[in-house]
């Protein structure tokens, strides 16, 4: 126990003596990780938020069944059973004909004209169904309606649907998007992190010439490297953390009301605690990775002649 | 301590590096390895200090094939090996002390036995009152004391020297050639390439002569 501390104490000192011999390059690594994560990190921002907006309106479709005009007593009861029965359902609430007609002229109750034009009732009885909220919601309530499109009695439903599945669809292609930008800048950092390492095992390679020919063991001269770029990775998505947090309270600050006023319960949300922590150790993952590729190199180009 | 059978080695031009070197240093042996320039001593050196592979042959240092080995595991016997280069390879950032103390830390010896260790290795080598100079205030001679020092102070059993006079006068070449017989005395098998006449003579050891990568005499 007191060795591996001796020798993890000596691997931090090691990596502390090569940050700072290394100061310049190591602050552009840190620096280019910093900016690949926030540009993930923004990405993801506008994903979390578009899922909640998609979760909002999802929560916020109802099923709205409108009924023939001369709908028998028989085919009400049998389509209310149908509503009863269905677990997936919260609530229902029916709206008979003059329900609807008197929330339609306390709606357009400025627009005289529109009222006096319409000398009957045209709106049909409707019942508004609401249903819980599941993962399979949006399903749910799709299979419900094929089911009472067969029933007689019914004129038409409405639940948005198309709208609900085109959004559906943008947010896959938005997930497999970032996935492929963040797999293509992940490339990319750990080929900038071998290089700052590289360089960093360069700056020294007198040392480390010197730790191989007295007889250091391999993990001895590996484990410092190997920690200069975890930090790197670490510190850099830290820092990107802090920015995207700093544009997220910024949109908060400014677009929040319009957003809560367009629509009712969504809000301007952060990234989630296990994907913060998911982007940092990525981040920490990719430093480790690049300096791993470049001790190797180091130990076959130099070492192993 | 260390055999060497038919060594070839090539670095891809006309003419081979080593040609089928044979020899045989005992324990507790002191061998000049001698010869001009491009002869092959360096390169016979940093095969057996494990540093460069050869093409062809076998090795037996301190009684390990060092083809044997596992590349993972050759620092165990590079341990077993000291190493005095001509120039030096002293860490300029770090002090006389620090450079010998870092030959110990790097073998991860407990913190306490560095300090004596270091201590005396200085002590043998006469350089305790430059302990905390940098070697750039040193003197070849100097530097050469504490390369010497770095390179004895974990007790190796075979000490390798690759021209380690070359760069100094002849009083402080010879000053040095004592240490290594010093170091040979207390038990080290020692292996001292150079190319002078000087030292030769100036040590009554066995000699193994190269030229142009074959042994000439043995």
């Amino acid at each position: 126990m007191n060795q591996t501390l001796q020798f993890f104490l000596r691997a931090a000192r090691s990596t502390f003596l090569n940050i700072r011999t290394n100061r310049e390059t190591s602050l552009v690594s840190v620096a280019t990780i910093a900016v690949a994560f926030s540009i993930l990190g923004l990405f993801l921002l506008v994903l979390v938020n578009l899922s909640a907006l998609l979760t909002t309106w999802n929560r916020q479709v109802q099923l709205i069944v409108y009924l023939q005009d001369n709908i028998s007593k028989v085919e009400r009861t049998r389509l209310e059973n149908l509503i009863v029965e269905n677990p997936d359902i919260e609530s229902s609430t029916f709206v008979s004909r003059k329900m609807a007609w008197d929330k339609f002229k306390k709606t357009f109750s400025g627009k005289a004209e529109i009222l006096q034009s319409l000398e009957f009732n045209p709106l049909p009885a409707s019942f508004n169904l609401q249903f819980k909220n599941s993962l399979g919601r949006l399903e749910s309530i799709r299979r419900f309606a094929a089911v009472l499109e067969r029933q007689s009695g019914v004129e038409s439903l409405e639940y948005g649907e198309k709208w609900i599945s085109r959004f559906a669809a943008f947010m896959v292609f938005m997930r497999l998007f970032l996935l492929a930008v963040g797999g293509l800048l992940s490339l990319g950092l750990v080929l900038i992190v071998s290089n700052t390492i590289k360089l960093s095992i360069y700056s020294r390679k007198d040392e480390v010439e010197l730790m191989y020919l007295i007889g250091a063991r391999p993990r001895f001269i590996r484990v410092p490297f190997l920690m200069e770029g975890a930090i790197q990775g670490l510190v850099g998505a830290l820092v990107a953390v802090t920015i995207v947090k700093c544009i997220h309270l910024y949109m908060k600050f400014q677009f929040e009301e319009t957003v809560h006023s367009l629509l009712k319960g969504a809000n301007i949300q952060f990234i989630s605690f296990p994907l913060i922590m998911l982007m940092i150790f990525a981040s920490v993952f990719i430093g480790w990775l690049g300096s791993l590729l470049a001790v190797n190199q180091f130990m076959i180009s130099e070492v192993k002649k | 301590m260390i055999k060497v059978y038919d060594i070839y080695k090539t670095y891809g031009g006309n003419s081979p590096a080593l040609v089928d070197i044979s020899m045989d240093v005992k324990p507790g042996e002191f061998v000049f390895l001698t010869g001009p320039s491009g002869a092959g001593k360096s390169t016979l050196l940093k095969i057996l200090y494990l540093w460069e592979k050869f093409d062809r042959g076998q090795i037996i240092v301190h009684g390990i094939n060092v083809l044997k080995i596992k590349e993972e595991n050759l620092y165990a016997l590079r341990r077993k090996i000291g190493v005095v280069f001509q120039d030096y390879k002293l860490l300029s950032h770090k002090t006389v002390f620090e450079n010998v103390a870092f030959a110990q830390e790097i073998l991860e010896t407990a913190p306490g036995s560095i300090r004596f260790k270091t201590w005396e290795a200085l002590k043998k080598v006469g350089l305790t009152h430059k302990k905390d100079s940098y070697p750039l205030e040193l003197s070849g001679g100097e530097q050469q004391r504490v390369a010497v020092a770095r390179a004895i102070v974990n007790s190796p059993a075979i000490l390798l020297a690759d021209e380690p006079t070359g760069n100094l006068d002849p009083i402080i070449a010879i000053e040095i050639l004592r240490m290594f017989e010093k170091a040979n005395q207390q038990g080290m098998t020692v292996i001292f390439a150079t190319h002078s006449r000087e030292m030769l003579d100036a040590g009554n050891h066995r000699v193994v002569g190269l030229n142009r990568g074959r042994v000439v005499t043995s």
